[in-house]
């Protein structure tokens, strides 16, 4: 499209008439040379952001903000038994209730859920530097996940994650991943305190065995 | 089992924008606070600049911050960095606001916002004064011309055609000025060592 790279840098401003924005995006989605273009436009076009005079946020927004991404759900005391005195009278709610229930049902699910996910994400054991890479976050429960960068892995290999448990020498297998920006990767198998996790450059798709080069490691504290 | 947590706050602080923002995506509401608190005062410094009201302008930045919270798990890195997107996101809330009221955008600015805010860089990022200082200068350096396209199409609003119909000039002229502006900036930035495409917080390196 001729003056399509014109339109790019509009686009970055979010100044384009609507006709032309539809059009750009149409294009967009099938042209990777553009959609980088756009990419170099947005970061000029954030940059302009910070030629405006410098103010303060009101110091009550903060709350504000981090009130509005929702509650901070409460671990209950017994939740156990508390669910089991609420699946005792399941049995005697009349069919009219039914539906009313389910929603209940469905809604605690999805608290459960959330509930989880809350604590995980708060239960944070430690977080230790992995080389160049990044930082692996590791759970309270186990889990660990690495966070990071890494150089996209070549073509027909792949990056495996280890766990070699603290007072051992023999690596476990933890999951392979591509690499790339932005790296959000769970490993496979829980690594402990004390634990050394490595990464490696594996050739084909991995395997249970290490053969390839240790890129980046790092060990929990104990 | 001994309590070896530590402080939340020193967990977040050496993470990179793009592992902050994946904690982000895990529901981490305290990777959350710390990318806030990155970017609140240039995201609010950049609404209050278009919206020109503070009530308005806090409003846009709660609104970007809950769009960053609420998409966070599909953000894509290779499309860029995460400070980026939220000053983009940004932007886009505060000159929707700006088209819908269009006596915005003439209207003196409420009281005296013109002035520096002196009461508060303490709590500014080293960085981002650096940063600040950077782009300034390279838009200073701009022809004017281009430097007019660019704060009128970014911190007015203005569309390509309004914005012709306000410099009087052909539609296909102002598409080449903003075209040239931009890619100018770019270049002048790079020329002053700045390179936006690339981690703006560097207190974590």
């Amino acid at each position: 499209m001729e003056h399509v790279d014109e339109l790019i840098a509009a686009h970055a401003l979010h100044a384009l008439d609507p006709q032309d924005e539809r059009l750009v995006e149409e294009h967009l989605a099938g042209c990777e040379r553009c959609r980088a273009q756009l990419r170099e436009m947005e970061a000029v076009s954030a940059a302009i952001a910070l030629s405006a005079p410098g103010a303060q946020p009101p110091p009550e927004l903060r709350d504000r903000v981090i009130a509005a991404i929702g509650p901070v759900v409460p671990a209950p005391a017994e939740p156990e038994r508390g669910r089991e005195r609420r699946w005792s009278w399941w049995p005697r709610v009349s069919a009219v209730a039914v539906p009313v229930l389910a929603v209940a049902v469905v809604a605690l699910a999805v608290w459960n859920v959330s509930l989880r996910n809350d604590q995980s994400a708060h239960d944070i054991a430690a977080v230790t530097n992995v080389g160049n890479v990044g930082s692996l976050v590791a759970y309270q429960s186990g889990d660990a996940t690495l966070v990071g960068n890494l150089r996209p892995a070549p073509a027909n290999h792949t990056y495996e994650a280890w766990v070699i448990p603290q007072g051992q020498s023999v690596p476990v297998a933890a999951g392979t991943f591509p690499g790339g920006d932005g790296i959000s990767f769970t490993l496979t198998r829980h690594a402990s305190p004390g634990d050394t996790v490595v990464i490696t450059l594996e050739p084909g798709s991995g395997g249970p065995t290490p053969k390839g080069p240790a890129v980046a490691k790092t060990q929990l504290p104990a | 089992m001994t309590d070896r947590t530590p402080r939340r706050d020193q967990i977040t602080e050496h993470l990179s924008d793009h592992g902050l923002l994946a904690l982000v995506a895990r529901g981490d509401r305290d990777a959350f606070a710390r990318l806030y608190d990155l970017y609140a005062a240039p995201a609010y410094s950049l609404a209050l600049r278009v919206v020109r009201d503070r009530d308005l302008a806090a409003d846009v930045v709660q609104d970007a911050f809950l769009a960053i919270w609420n998409q966070a798990s599909k953000f894509d890195s290779s499309r860029g960095q995460p400070s980026t997107w939220i000053l983009t996101v940004t932007h886009h809330k505060a000159v929707d606001i700006v088209r819908r009221e269009e006596r915005r955008r003439t209207e003196a600015m409420d009281e005296a916002h013109d002035a520096p805010d002196r009461s508060a860089p303490v709590e500014e990022q080293a960085w981002q004064g650096v940063a600040r200082e950077q782009v300034r200068a390279a838009m200073s350096k701009l022809p004017d011309p281009h430097r007019e396209v660019l704060e009128l199409a970014y911190f007015a609003g203005y569309t390509q055609s309004q914005l012709a119909e306000r410099l009087a000039v052909p539609i296909g002229t102002v598409k080449s000025r903003t075209f040239a502006a931009m890619n100018a900036l770019r270049e002048l930035l790079a020329a002053s060592g700045m390179h936006p495409e690339q981690e703006w917080n560097t207190s974590t390196s």
